[in-house]
């Protein structure tokens, strides 16, 4: 009779028998202060996306693009600095965000650059991906990690806190070829025109004929 | 104040002076410009005040691994935070419930399923299958020990319903329930297999009925806790549909049926009272050809535009020699 089977035999939840290290992970042992610290409590979501299944689809349909999301947690950075390094590969096919990554003279940017060539094995590992080449960053973006605080000296017994940030970065590839915009593109004068007039000649002019 | 304030205007004029002054000698010179910093005091004597006006904090190290940090540097880092080292735990419980390999793995004939037991390699065939017999009698007899009414019509029935439950089971995904029908070899393999893909199986029909080519029994730790090994030869029909975790068909076919032929191998405590039949493992032979993975891109051929007849008498010959040569090649041994 299999564990699995006297589990069941005897009707019990999960959560009564459990293996010992699961068991422990719930008793707090460490310091009250560290109470509050959950590292991954942002950063699980994420991954997530990488376990959606999605239901078949028949000859005749398009194929679904494949997608990986991956991420890199409480790297020792400014959010706000690598908020700069995030934005500029958006929408970029892979290789050539990681080309421009390298010249990139920001701290953020070897990260970033190597979160992005482990999404691209993770893709042809794991995901079917045939070409991880053929790929496009069609998610970058930055989230603020923990936050560490030191005490700093001031004059008259004075003190100012310092606080030593971390960042977690998180991007998604997908296939096939970037859209020609990735943000909304500013639209033409005479377009721009055209919508200023439409919106003079729709508004209502009370007590008029 | 008015002193400060000239002072410090007086001091940034003279820095930008001399920064103007020196820029293109230091060009033309090919050094290195300096560059001022006028947050900090010039006196670099306050350098060190400065420094000391921050209490050191130690950051934690996320990146760390453990695997790759030396003994000696691990128990530095323990005697530093007051921790005894992990006491090595000896005692373990074992629960063998399966072997963890096959024991005299069943050879299959080159060319099984090919050649008619007609021809004289087939007869060759059936005359060395006879004489391998014995040992398999022998280990027959023994199950029969433990199990009364083992007989093998009835047992080649039920280890062709384990086949199609355990291919069932593999297509919900059930991980739970599936380790009813797969012993724990077997089982990392299969939840390997079904992972991030859709499967769609389906069992169509036995073309030759399963019948038992080998059967072996062996005894682990002691001699009464003996476990039985028998390989079925399984000759079906099915259809197979891979799809991965986007939908999109990654090996096989919904409507194309193919012949498998596949030889697996069952196993069973029989000294344990509660002991069943559990699919151990599939023999692939070493002569079998390593399979190609399946291929995603292709070329898009050219259409060549037809103009004579003759030509389309031509491609209408070749396209039929293709169709037999797929049906030829449809009957070969097809393993998951």
């Amino acid at each position: 009779m299999t564990l699995n089977a006297i589990y069941r035999s005897f009707n019990l939840s999960s959560k009564v028998i459990q293996p010992f290290s699961v068991q422990c992970s719930q008793i707090h042992t460490s310091p009250s202060k560290l109470a509050w610290q959950n590292e991954d409590r942002s950063t699980k979501k994420w991954l997530k996306y990488n376990e959606k299944m999605y239901p078949p689809q028949g000859p005749d349909e398009e194929p679904r693009p494949a997608f990986v999301c991956h991420q890199r947690t409480n790297i020792k950075y400014s959010p706000w600095k690598m908020w700069y390094v995030a934005c500029l590969i958006r929408g970029m096919p892979v290789d050539e965000a990681i080309k421009q990554l390298k010249f990139v003279l920001k701290k953020g940017a070897k990260d970033v650059r190597e979160v992005l060539e482990e999404a691209k094995v993770m893709a042809a590992k794991e995901h079917n991906v045939e070409f991880p080449s053929n790929m496009w960053v069609a998610e970058s973006f930055v989230g603020k990690g923990t936050v560490i605080k030191g005490i700093r000296r001031h004059a008259r017994a004075r003190f100012g806190t310092v606080e030593y940030f971390h960042c977690h970065y998180f991007v998604k590839l997908e296939e096939g070829k970037p859209p020609k915009h990735y943000y909304q593109p500013s639209k033409e004068p005479k377009e721009q025109l055209e919508d200023w007039l439409s919106q003079m000649r729709r508004r209502k002019i009370t007590s008029s004929l | 104040m008015a002193l400060r304030v000239t002072n410090t205007i007086g001091l940034r004029l003279l820095q930008e002076v001399t920064q103007g002054f020196l820029a293109p000698v230091a060009v033309t010179a090919n050094t290195q410009i300096v560059r001022h910093r006028r947050t900090k005091h010039w006196n670099p004597k306050w350098k060190l005040f400065r420094r000391l006006k921050v209490m050191p904090v130690e950051l934690p190290k996320f990146h760390e691994k453990v695997e790759d940090m030396t003994d000696e540097e691990l128990r530095l880092r323990l005697k530093k935070q007051g921790i005894l080292p992990p006491r090595p735990w000896v005692e373990r419980q074992f629960f063998i419930h399966s072997t963890g390999g096959v024991f005299e793995p069943y050879v299959p004939p080159e060319g099984d399923g090919k050649v008619s037991p007609v021809s004289k390699q087939g007869a060759m065939q059936s005359l060395q299958f006879l004489g391998k017999k014995s040992k398999t009698m022998m280990a027959i007899r023994k199950i029969r020990q433990y199990e009364e009414e083992f007989d093998s019509p009835s047992f080649c029935k039920e280890a062709s319903k384990i086949y199609i439950k355990m291919h069932e089971l593999m297509m919900d995904k059930d991980n739970e329930d599936i380790i009813d029908v797969v012993t724990e070899r077997a089982y990392p393999e299969v939840i390997h297999n079904i992972k991030n893909k859709t499967i769609h199986w389906k069992f169509i029909k036995d073309i030759e009925l399963p019948r038992i080519v080998q059967a072996r029994c062996t005894d682990i730790i002691t001699k009464e806790n003996i476990f039985a090994q028998i390989t079925v030869r399984f000759h079906t029909q099915q259809t197979l549909a891979i799809y991965d975790r986007f939908g999109r068909l990654m090996h096989g076919s919904e409507i194309i049926a193919k012949d498998v032929l596949e030889y697996v191998v069952f196993e069973k405590n029989v000294s344990n009272e509660y002991g069943t039949w559990r699919v151990h493992s599939k023999i692939i032979p070493d002569w079998l050809p390593p399979k190609e993975p399946s291929q995603l891109t292709y070329k898009k051929k050219k259409e060549v535009p037809v103009e004579e007849k003759k030509d389309e008498k031509v491609a209408q010959i070749a396209a039929g020699s293709k169709v037999v040569e797929q049906s030829k090649a449809g009957e070969k041994l097809v393993t998951q």
